[in-house]
């Protein structure tokens, strides 16, 4: 600007020089408030923030009842600002004096008394106010995550349609053929048979019947091996509940709803208060992927939270449980044969076995599927190739239980005859079971 | 042919709802209750047979192993009698050793972790500075002199019973683990107090 300015101090005369001068300074004087304004506005909403969040979030969020009310509009509802800020400064003077507005809102909250912040100052409260009333509602326009399949087309379908093509030029070429040689054979005046039709051709017949032979004895071999066993068993649960959300997007640990994996013979589905523990407060499904059944249907994840209040009987808009529960009867996947024994509390304990080696990608599942077969030759292939965690050389970590068996070997190397009797080898349950 | 065997093959979805079938399924299903098998109706027709069953224990039992029940008892709504008396209880484990304290703080990753967060700032990945879907902030564990102020007692007495937004923990952790929970959370809180206040040991001040 000062350049231009000198530009055209060049051709004028000196008073219009300074008189754009002074015009240059005062925008430049101008610019500098406008950006000292703005700056200043931004750090009072920031503060107004990181107020919020450190005294008040606890309790209070700005769209949403929590412990408290959803603050947004709390400026139109008590507009007496000076009764406000006496209000967040020390809660219990005001319902002394009895004001009717805040007795209620008290009451609506079963007594839940506020905490006083007789430290915050007033620039500071209208800080926070000001944060309330200004921020931005959080989007919740969920995006199609890749759409309901997003599975890679199964190629096996096209391969087969190309076999019976391929199948059907075949038989058409020899059929093509055997005429030609007729044609041949009439011109050379050899005499030759009528062609027999295909369909009592005895080759043909016998290779027809040959390979619905070993179709039809691949699928019998296969559906009687398969019969008692659910791989990709998925059954449709009571309340859409996604491990994908839960164990994955949110990163909540498995072991916090199947806590008793590590002691006992089942992982236990989470009682219903362990759901409650969040969802007390998250009431709606705001994740940014949209939720599919593998049908393709879409969920509405806010609903199915809805189903699991009408199992729990309990009120989000009060806040409280109003009618007694009732347990949500899942449909259980992962079922052994009364004749195995399987405790989960081995697996994870002894062997650190992770959940995903059995579940598969639990965390990708938006409905859960069996994973393995869960056959006996499944467990045997696993307990074939999976090491023994021994403990290290100064006896540290790993699988103690096993360290007898090393002061047998101790013993035999010295020289010790062990006989299979002293390790238990004659006791009954060894051969009568 | 062809088009009824490619319509057949098409409808069929490869989404399996239904069990497959069993053959002669010998020791398969169990005649004991299994877990989660005892439904209401059950328990109603055996009564009929004169049988009481109860897969709950008997009110006032303590597990084998199992420290002695937390002595208060949970407030009424809007009464805060028994939170301000927990302050006097102590934690009952004064120390842990290596293993135990590992343990304690796999437990609170497991479970407190996820909204408190890794690093107990109260930052956990389901409040993410207010981006995650819990819409109240958890209590900053380290940090905050209210809750570094907080006596171990009135801490148990939230994990147990709950607080505010936070629900109760008692089914998930037992009274041992929960004063274990406690004790990794007071440890971090000594840790975080010296490591500010400067850079001494942390122990010194206990």
């Amino acid at each position: 600007m000062h350049a231009a300015t000198g530009d055209f101090s060049t051709f004028m005369p000196q008073i219009v020089t300074m008189y754009y001068r002074l015009i240059a300074k005062r925008i430049y004087l101008s610019f500098f408030l406008v950006a000292l304004i703005t700056l200043s506005n931004k750090l009072s909403a920031q503060d107004g923030k990181a107020l919020f969040q450190s005294n008040c979030a606890s309790c209070h969020s700005v769209f949403k009842q929590v412990t408290g009310p959803a603050l947004r509009g709390v400026t139109g509802r008590v507009p007496d600002n000076k009764l406000l800020h006496a209000w967040i400064h020390n809660n219990a003077t005001v319902l002394a004096s009895g004001n009717k507005y805040f007795t209620d809102l008290f009451n609506q909250f079963s007594k839940t008394p506020m905490n006083t912040f007789p430290n915050l100052s007033d620039a500071d409260i209208d800080a926070i106010l000001k944060y309330i009333e200004t921020t931005p509602p959080p989007s919740t326009t969920p995006t199609d995550g890749g759409g309901p399949g997003g599975k890679e087309p199964d190629n096996s379908f096209l391969y087969g349609i190309l076999t019976i093509i391929l199948a059907v030029i075949m038989l058409t070429m020899l059929q093509v053929n055997s005429n030609l040689k007729k044609l041949s054979d009439d011109k050379e005046g050899v005499p030759s048979q009528e062609p027999i039709p295909f369909y009592r051709n005895k080759a043909y017949i016998t290779f027809v019947i040959l390979i619905l032979f070993v179709i039809g004895g691949y699928y019998l071999v296969q559906g009687a091996i398969g019969l008692g066993r659910n791989k990709d068993y998925q059954p449709e649960q009571p309340i859409f509940y996604s491990h994908k959300v839960h164990a994955g997007t949110n990163q909540i640990s498995c072991l916090y709803c199947h806590g008793n994996a590590l002691q006992s013979k089942h992982a236990t589905v989470p009682a219903l208060n362990v759901c409650m523990n969040c969802h007390a407060a998250i009431n709606e499904y705001t994740g940014k992927e949209k939720l599919y059944r593998e049908n393709g249907e879409e969920v509405n994840g806010t609903a199915e939270i809805q189903k699991l209040y009408s199992y729990t009987g309990y009120d989000p808009k009060a806040g409280k449980y109003t009618e007694p529960g009732k347990p949500v009867e899942w449909t259980k996947i992962h079922n052994l044969p009364d004749h195995v024994f399987f405790s989960h509390a081995q697996h994870t304990n002894a062997g650190k076995v992770q959940c995903q080696t059995c579940h598969g990608p639990i965390q990708e599942m938006n409905e859960v599927k069996q994973f393995a077969d869960l056959s006996m030759g499944w467990c045997i292939n696993c307990h074939r190739t999976t090491k023994v965690n021994f403990p290290d050389s100064l006896g540290n970590d790993g699988n103690k239980f096993y360290s007898i068996y090393e002061k047998f070997h101790k013993d035999i190397k010295a020289g010790d005859s062990i006989t299979v009797e002293k390790i238990g080898g004659t006791e009954c349950q060894k051969c009568h079971y | 042919m062809i088009v009824i065997a490619v319509v057949i093959i098409v409808s069929c979805s490869d989404v399996q709802r239904k069990p497959s079938r069993v053959y002669m399924p010998d020791m398969a299903y169990s005649r004991a209750y299994e877990t989660y098998s005892v439904t209401e109706e059950v328990k109603d027709s055996l009564k009929k047979h004169g049988i009481n069953f109860s897969n709950l224990p008997v009110p006032g039992t303590i597990k084998r192993g199992e420290m002695f029940p937390f002595a208060l008892l949970k407030d009424k709504d809007g009464d805060s009698t028994n939170y301000v008396a927990s302050k006097q209880i102590p934690n009952p484990i004064a120390s842990l050793d290596s293993v135990q304290s590992v343990e304690s703080e796999r437990l609170y990753l497991v479970n407190c972790g996820i909204c408190h967060g890794p690093k107990l700032d109260g930052n956990g990945p389901l409040y993410k500075g207010g981006e995650g879907p819990f819409p109240a902030k958890p209590a900053t564990l380290v940090g905050d002199a209210k809750y570094e102020a907080m006596p171990a007692g009135q801490m148990f007495y939230s994990v147990t019973y709950g607080k505010n937004k936070m629900g109760s923990y008692a089914s998930q952790l037992d009274t041992r683990q929960r004063w274990m929970v406690i004790h990794y959370i007071k440890s971090k809180q000594m840790a975080g107090k010296a490591g500010s206040s400067n850079s001494a040991d942390s122990t010194a001040k206990k």
